[in-house]
């Protein structure tokens, strides 16, 4: 080899220098993906992740979960998975996953491993005390979209009959409750009319406040293919102010200033009245108004013209800004209303926001206009987050508002039709609502809340203004348990904290945004000691009862007791949930029996009253007759559509006269930027799970912030440079991405992020709408500026 | 700290002895290796490079590397790995070479390489799967990679190569690959 010495002494130095700058931090090391060859087994259920309720298939390799697939034919999916449900399977044997109860006495000391006899043991103990002492409200559950409706269902049983508490509540306060209450107020019925079928169905499809192609991708795809399936015909509009990878299929992009979304939507409105584009027939046989306030007054079709007066093109241009015109409103109102059949979607954009129940009445009010519901390709179809958001928590009673089966708590009626139907003496059940989730969280700082259980969802992160709530969480006269399969931000404020099953490692039913149940059955054991949530209330109950000293409790999970935890008992849970609780209900489900949905591979979409109509999937359409046997059943007429829904009794659809308000916190000269929050498609929520999946990892390691290159321009901010978001709540220090995406004045965070540094909901505002209860993550005011040059960063996960 | 270093070398020393001379005096560059943004055409780079070391300490993701003993006439060069770390196009390397081995390159006119999309190894390609990792993760996202049907194609007059399409992958075998195009 030919090498002077100059040449070795240059090379020298470059060795050392090169062992100077240190050795690579990061690289991931990832573990051979197992093939499909691999398999020798495949066992179906339903995706872990989001509210599309895909079905996949787990594969097996001598009892080991080593591949997920879709598979083709799936009603909801066509076979298609993104990445997160593709990979979940890795997690289940994470050698983060929790094993062991563990428990401290005081929340500055380090977790011991204790016995569940003892784990259950303590949390009786500590939830029967604060009853005592403090009485029922002092005690609460927060539960999530993600559990099973048995879990839920089973929970909430137990501290509304047992416990004779209301404060039952779970995460989809954050992310739905604006959507329920959108449709009852104007459908009078929870969840949408329609079902993803009608995506091939449609002719328009308008977007707002979602980026489905990233928080929903599978039913985008579905939407985009049929956009490709007929070009010309098939329109989308997207309105959002940012621009994201849903509106480059969009024929047409609404970029309108944060929080003008109602002034938008009252124009189009005004559009579709003034250009006679409206379906009277519809609103002749379906429809009234109705003027809000105290009363709530009916007013006529010239009354709504009137209040819509406000809201010409011209003026609402003017007050969306961005790069919306006169013109474009009018055209976007005539593709929507002229088209054969227009669906909505909306997701967080719309139901985030102050006034979301607002928002999702003049959606509705776009579709009732324009007769465009209830006919092939026609919805107004809110889109779900979680898995189980709606199966478990909007109808399984998750909320301090709802008993099971779509029946609010303070109507006596219905109360005591539970109570009946449970075995449990009247007035056992509180007529007062109990806490909702901010008020729930308020109450822990205020020590009123003495014992709460925290189940599957991580309120530490996900809640806005977070720092503020982590206070109370971390008082040391709050009990808190929380159950889990990771460490998280929660478990780090917990003194109990019980290791669960995962999905695949219990049986139970998920219920999809399209009213489908789907359910999984177990075929893995659960790592070490952890145990079915369902297992887990059952004793813990049975012990509160003891410690109590009151039958009532033991009454609530008697007819459990005994059973199998990994299926006869979530069994025996759906079997009382559907065939006494659901009966007679809207979400009637005695059809759906695990029978019926072991063979069902795509499940059964409620009402599915009957087995005979569950057998053939149940009810693509509500309220339409011959198709949802519900319809046939309360038609009082021959009018083809009957919407029976339980909160109006007059079976009308209400237009509701809703006024634009803008969010709670707009920019000043102080705080100049909007900041808004959001999902990314590899990651789901606060990274708990996709975290740990070093795949999903590497691609999004932390949190950054999107700004406008014009605005990155003015404020002398680089591609990656550090970049502080101060609000009036605190700070976020993230690199920067210089993108088109969001709009000039505005910067948007992705909330996947476990790093103090960057967890972006310690920043953001704790406003709610008065009606839903639900927060305003997606507008506050903030102010950004330039910290440093870029910088490397690690990803964080939190670890015991 | 020396005892290693010289340690090291003395491994590198065996290990380049072993390496035919060809190897040693043939360029490092090729498939996801490649050099820092800006750089001169390779058949000048190792004769304009002084080996100062001076892109590599600016460098504040630790992207660039150097080259070792065994890369013989190449040692002390700079590359980039994009597997491990991909280049995330800051531009302080071009900013602190003093021979103009690295040019002032704009952003946008850097061209490290091209990015390559393996259609028979890409899950999205072959209708498994909805992964658009590359998609997101690059930084001229509708400039230089699109979707058409949701399956992501490289522009290639505007991929600067910066690789963090390859290293964002996250299929065991890289369906993305960097190909160098030895200038820029």
């Amino acid at each position: 080899m030919a090498m002077t010495r100059r040449d070795f002494i240059k090379a020298s130095a470059a060795a050392s220098a090169a062992l100077l700058v240190g050795i690579n931090p990061g690289k991931a090391k990832t573990a051979q993906a197992a093939t499909t060859q691999d398999v020798d087994k495949w066992v179906r259920g339903v995706c872990r992740f989001c509210g599309v309720g895909c079905r996949v298939e787990l594969g097996l390799k001598d009892g080991r979960p080593v591949a997920l697939r879709g598979v083709s034919g799936s009603k909801t999916n066509l076979g298609f998975l993104c990445m997160k449900g593709m990979l979940f399977h890795r997690i289940m044997y994470h050698p983060d996953r929790l094993k062991k109860p563990l428990y401290r006495e005081r929340k500055d000391q380090p977790f011991k491993e204790i016995s569940w006899e003892e784990a259950l043991d303590i949390a009786a103990a500590k939830f029967a005390q604060a009853v005592k002492e403090h009485g029922p409200e002092s005690v609460a559950y927060y539960g999530s979209g993600q559990c099973l409706t048995e879990e839920t269902y089973i929970f909430q049983k137990v501290m509304r009959a047992g416990l004779r508490s209301n404060n039952v509540e779970g995460n989809p306060r954050l992310c739905m409750a604006s959507a329920v209450g959108g449709y009852l107020t104007s459908f009078g019925a929870d969840e949408p009319i329609g079902a993803y079928e009608d995506i091939e169905k449609a002719y328009c499809f308008f977007i707002i406040g979602s980026n489905m192609a990233e928080a929903h991708p599978v039913i985008f795809r579905r939407l985009m293919r049929r956009k490709l399936d007929k070009p010309q015909e098939v329109k989308v509009i997207n309105a959002d102010p940012r621009v994201s990878p849903t509106s480059r299929i969009a024929d047409m992009h609404l970029q309108f200033t944060p929080g003008t979304d109602l002034a938008l939507l009252n124009s189009m409105a005004y559009v579709i009245i003034e250009e006679k584009l409206y379906d009277e027939e519809f609103i002749k046989n379906y429809c009234k108004f109705k003027k809000p306030g105290k009363p709530v007054t009916d007013v006529g079709f010239e009354d709504y013209k009137a209040y819509l007066a406000d809201y010409t093109p011209e003026r609402t241009a003017s007050l969306c800004g961005g790069n919306i015109t006169a013109e474009n409103i009018r055209q976007a109102a005539r593709m929507f209303a002229t088209s054969r059949g227009t669906m909505s979607f909306w997701c967080m954009g719309i139901n985030q926001r102050i006034r979301g129940v607002w928002a999702n009445n003049l959606i509705h009010n776009l579709h009732m206009l324009t007769g465009q519901l209830c006919k092939p390709g026609a919805d107004s179809f809110s889109l779900t987050g979680q898995p189980n958001a709606c199966g478990g928590v909007r109808e399984g009673g998750g909320l301090c508002h709802i008993l099971p089966g779509h029946r609010p708590v303070k109507i006596d009626k219905l109360r005591h039709q539970v109570e009946d139907l449970w075995g449990v003496p009247r007035g056992r059940i509180p007529k007062k609502p109990g806490y909702h989730t901010v008020a729930m969280f308020s109450a822990v700082n205020e020590g009123k809340i003495k014992a709460i259980w925290i189940n599957c969802t991580s309120p530490a992160q996900s809640l806005p203004n977070c720092d503020k709530y982590r206070k109370g969480m971390a008082r040391e006269d709050v009990f808190m348990v929380v159950t889990e399969i990771f460490p998280t931000k929660t478990t780090e404020l917990a003194n109990l904290v019980l290791p669960t099953a995962f999905h695949f490692e219990k049986t139970g039913v998920y219920g999809c945004t399209e009213r489908r149940s789907q359910l999984t059955v177990k075929t893995v054991d659960a790592p070490g000691e952890a145990k079915p949530e369902v297992w887990i209330v059952r004793e813990w109950a049975l012990k509160l009862a003891e410690k109590l000293n009151d039958p009532v409790i033991k009454k609530c999970v008697e007819p459990f007791v005994g059973l199998d935890e990994d299926f006869d008992l979530p069994k025996a849970i759906w079997d009382e949930y559907t065939q006494k609780i659901t009966a007679g209900r809207d979400n009637d489900l005695r059809g759906a029996t695990y029978e019926v949905l072991m063979q069902m591979a795509d499940g059964v979409q409620w009402p599915a009253p009957t087995k005979e109509h569950a057998l053939k999937g149940g009810t693509y359409k509500k309220f339409v007759r011959g198709i949802d046997p519900l319809a046939d059943k309360h038609a009082k007429d021959d009018k083809p559509y009957v919407f029976y829904g339980p909160a109006h009794k007059d079976a009308k659809l209400y237009f509701w006269l809703r006024p634009y308000k803008g969010a709670a916190e707009e920019p000043d000269s102080e705080y100049p930027f909007f900041l808004s929050t959001g999902r990314i498609i590899d990651h789901w929520h606060t990274t708990s799970m996709t975290g740990r999946i070093p795949e999903l990892m590497r691609a999004n390691p932390y949190a950054y912030v999107e700004i406008n290159p014009k605005d990155a321009a003015r404020l002398g901010i680089k591609p990656g440079d550090m970049v502080e978001v101060t609000t009036r709540r605190g700070k976020c220090v993230l690199p920067a991405k210089i993108y088109v995406g969001p709009m000039e004045g505005m910067v948007f965070v992705y909330w996947h992020d476990m790093h103090e540094d960057r967890m972006i909901n310690r920043v953001t505002k704790d406003a709610f709408d008065p009606g839903s209860k639900e927060p305003e993550f997606k507008i506050c005011a903030c102010r950004i500026s330039r910290v440093s040059g870029p910088k490397q960063l690690r990803p964080f996960i939190v670890q015991m | 700290m020396l005892k290693k270093i010289l340690f090291s070398l003395a491994a590198g020393a065996v290990e380049a002895g072993r390496a035919s001379s060809s190897d040693a005096q043939s360029s490092p560059i090729k498939t996801n290796v490649l050099r820092p943004p800006g750089a001169v055409k390779e058949d000048l780079f190792a004769a304009k490079c002084i080996r100062c070391g001076r892109c590599v300490e600016a460098c504040p993701y630790n992207s660039i590397k150097m080259l070792d003993i065994r890369a013989g006439f190449f040692a002390g060069t700079p590359v980039i790995y994009p597997q491990d770390i991909p280049c995330y196009l800051c531009m302080k390397c071009v900013e602190v070479c003093p021979t103009g081995t690295l040019q002032k390159v704009k952003q946008s006119e850097v061209r490290m390489g091209l990015a390559v999309i393996d259609h028979t190894l890409c899950i999205t390609w072959k209708l498994q799967a909805l992964c658009r990792t590359c998609y997101n993760v690059c930084p001229y996202k509708e400039t230089a990679i699109k979707l058409d049907q949701l399956r992501p194609v490289v522009v290639e007059d505007k991929c600067v190569g910066c690789g963090l399409c390859v290293h964002g992958c996250p299929l065991p075998t890289k369906a993305i690959r960097i190909e160098p195009i030895y200038s820029f």
